[in-house]
This record gives C-alpha cells, sequence and structure tokens, in this order.
C-alpha cells in the first residue's frame, strides 16, 4: 500500500458519515403499500378489460374507441413512426370548377387558380394553400396517420365538426400511397368534407375555413 | 460466489416471503446507505436512493441470477438511484465530506494531532479536486472499502476501468500533496 493509500484508508476513519438511518420499516411499509396497490390495480384492469369488452361488442362504440380522431370521411390514427412518405404526387386532372359534380365551396367565395379532379374529389389551388373536396357520404374515406405526441385536436367549424393537425403527419388517399402533409385542418359540411391544408396556424386555418361558401 | 444463508434467503425473498427480504435489507443496509450517501453526497437523498433500491432490488429479484453474490448487485441499484439525485441536484461530493471533529486523542502530542488533522484537510481538499469519476472509485475503494470487482459492479464500469482510474487518482494526489 503507498503512503497516499494509507492516508485514505486514515481520512475513511476520520470522515463524518451520519448514522444509518433504520431502513427495514420504511421499506416493509412501502412494499405493503405496493402490494395493495398491486390488488387495487388488478381489480381495476379487471374492470377495465370488462367494459371494454362490453365496449367492443357494440360496433358503434368499437368503432369510436379504435379510432381516436374522427370525423365523416376522415380518421387519424396514432403510429410510433410514420411511414415512409413520398413527396407530392401530381393532383389530378385539371378541369374548370364547374365541371365537379358537386358545387364546389370556395374560401371567402374567391376562384382558384387550378382545379384539379383526382383522388376521390377535387383539389382546388390557391397561393399558399390547398383545398380539397369530397362527398364523405358516399366517397373513400381519407386515412391519417399521425406520430404519438403530434398536435392533433378536435374543432369546430360553424358548428360541424372537425379536427386540426398542428404539424407533420402521413396522409393515405384511397388507392395512394402515403404522402407527407403538414397543417390541416378536415372538416365537415353537409355532405361533404374538406381538407384544408396551408402553412397557417389553427386560428387562421380556423377563420379560412369558417369563410369557405 | 453468495453464501448458502444468503441464496436461501434470496430465493424465499423472490417466492414472496417479505420476512426474508427484510433480513437482507437489515444485513445490507448500512452498506447500502454509505454507498448512497458518498455518491448522492447528501443524507437525505441517500436515505432515499437506498430505498429506493431495495424497493426495485424486491421488484427485480426475478431477474437475479441465482448463485452470484447478491451484495454487489444490490450496489448496483443503489448506486445508481443515487447518481440519478446527483445528477438531478448538481452536488458536488465536496460539499458533503467533512472531516469529523478531532477528539481529544489521549496521549496524542497536540501538535502532532494538528499537524495530522492539517494533513487531512489538504487530501479532502484534493479529493474534491479530482474527476468525479476518479472520485467515485476511491470513494469505493478506500472510504467503503469495497474490493475491485464490487467497485466496478456498483460503479457500472470494467474491473480494468477501476484499475486505471485508482492509479490515475492517486498519482494525482500524490502530486497534490507533495
Amino acid at each position: 500500500m503507498t503512503p497516499v493509500e494509507i492516508e485514505l484508508r486514515d481520512l475513511a476513519s476520520h470522515l463524518d458519515v451520519p448514522p444509518t438511518p433504520p431502513l427495514v420499516g420504511a421499506v416493509r411499509g412501502r412494499l405493503a403499500r405496493r402490494r395493495r396497490r398491486r390488488r387495487v390495480l388488478a381489480v381495476g384492469m379487471a374492470a377495465c378489460v370488462v367494459m371494454l369488452a362490453v365496449a367492443l361488442a357494440v360496433p358503434v362504440s368499437r368503432a369510436s374507441l379504435l379510432r381516436f380522431f374522427h370525423v365523416r370521411g376522415a380518421t387519424v390514427t396514432f403510429v410510433d413512426r410514420l411511414p415512409p412518405l413520398t413527396p407530392r404526387l401530381p393532383l389530378g386532372e385539371p378541369i374548370a370548377p364547374d365541371e365537379a359534380s358537386f358545387r364546389l365551396l370556395l374560401p371567402s367565395g374567391r376562384r382558384p387558380t387550378g382545379v384539379y379532379a383526382g383522388d376521390g374529389g377535387y383539389w382546388l389551388r390557391y397561393p399558399g394553400l390547398l383545398l380539397f373536396e369530397f362527398r364523405s357520404d358516399i366517397g373513400y374515406p381519407i386515412l391519417k396517420k399521425a406520430a404519438l405526441g403530434t398536435d392533433v385536436e378536435h374543432v369546430e367549424v360553424r358548428g360541424e365538426p372537425g379536427i386540426w393537425i398542428g404539424s407533420r403527419h402521413a396522409v393515405f388517399l384511397p388507392g395512394g400511397p402515403p404522402r407527407a402533409a403538414g397543417h390541416v385542418l378536415i372538416w365537415q359540411r353537409g355532405s361533404l368534407t374538406l381538407r384544408l391544408e396551408a402553412a397557417v396556424g389553427r386560428e387562421r386555418a380556423l377563420a379560412i375555413a369558417r369563410g369557405v361558401r | 460466489m453468495q453464501s448458502p444463508a444468503e441464496e436461501t434467503l434470496v430465493e424465499r425473498a423472490r417466492r414472496g416471503d417479505a420476512a426474508a427480504f427484510e433480513e437482507l435489507v437489515l444485513a445490507y443496509q448500512t452498506i447500502a446507505f454509505r454507498v448512497a450517501f458518498v455518491i448522492a453526497g447528501d443524507a437525505a437523498d441517500a436515505e432515499e436512493a437506498a430505498q429506493d433500491a431495495f424497493v426495485k432490488a424486491y421488484r427485480a429479484l426475478g431477474r437475479f441470477r441465482t448463485g452470484e453474490p447478491f451484495r454487489p448487485w444490490l450496489l448496483t441499484i443503489v448506486a445508481n438511484e443515487a447518481r440519478n439525485r446527483r445528477r438531478a441536484r448538481g452536488r458536488r461530493l465536496a460539499l458533503v465530506l467533512r472531516v469529523a471533529p478531532e477528539p481529544g486523542a489521549a496521549g496524542e502530542d497536540p501538535e502532532t494531532a494538528a499537524l495530522a488533522a492539517e494533513r487531512r484537510e489538504r487530501l479532502l481538499g484534493a479529493l474534491e479536486e479530482l474527476r468525479e469519476d476518479d472520485r467515485d472509485v476511491l470513494a469505493c475503494r478506500y472510504f467503503l472499502d469495497l474490493s475491485e470487482e464490487e467497485t466496478a459492479a456498483t460503479l457500472g464500469i470494467a474491473r480494468g476501468t477501476v484499475k486505471s482510474r485508482t492509479h490515475r487518482a492517486l498519482a494525482r494526489l500524490q502530486e497534490e500533496l507533495r
């Protein structure tokens, strides 16, 4: 042993280490509380399983439990990780607005710079804004996947339900590969469901949506 | 190697025998608290860390390999808990380790006693200047009297790292005390 090691050993005997508190009682108490909690949890879990089983037996209830955010024609589910996303594809075939099979709704009544038929609905292009409209009472639904933790919330647009997605997510349009999407507001309007995509915040998106006519 | 008595206690505790686990807590509470104190640097945190470690150890008994020594396995959990508290508080060992007041050592020349006390103060000061990793290794080896193997398990490092850190830290101390 070197002189420094001898000095360290000597120092150890002169250190002011507090006396050991009695741990047995405290540990016993905590383990007993834990056992009680586990019993309560087990009973609670069993009750939850029963309630879930009952809820899942009802088709409508099942849909609402398994789909976290839903409006007619669009569902947002949560995933751990987004799938590989393709860049935006061509919007579809350019058409004149009056060629659409239903009357297109326009933000503040403004005419779009382009209208395209595709993805089971119509794309309306505006500078910095993209609107998609489709007959959700008869059309195919849009499926959106958002990574866990994504800002998603239920909103209302003129009394009808909608969903606001405040960050990047994946959108699955009928028959197409998943695409990347940013800030999106989806809402119902009568027999239609509209989807607005623009680099704006929630309040601005809601204001635009309320002005669609 | 685990002693047969300890192996029996661990086995009983694993099967849910609370009294057997309490015997293990009683046997190891002092070393657990001291390890936690040296690492966390605070008595209240050390008590909490040791308690949490025993509770976690009880929950993890199913993963404990029969026949392995229980003490290093337990101290690894204790050290982890204590390190988490030290990180959370940003506390340094230096703030809490104090030289105990020297009792009037009978028969000791007051001048020699004063010199020895001063020397200890210098050593403690030099320890405070060491890297945290090196200080932990020295504390385990010389203050807690843990073996190299136990120090390695407690600090979650290889035995070779214990050797190299000990060597580096002792050389540094020697230099400081020259």
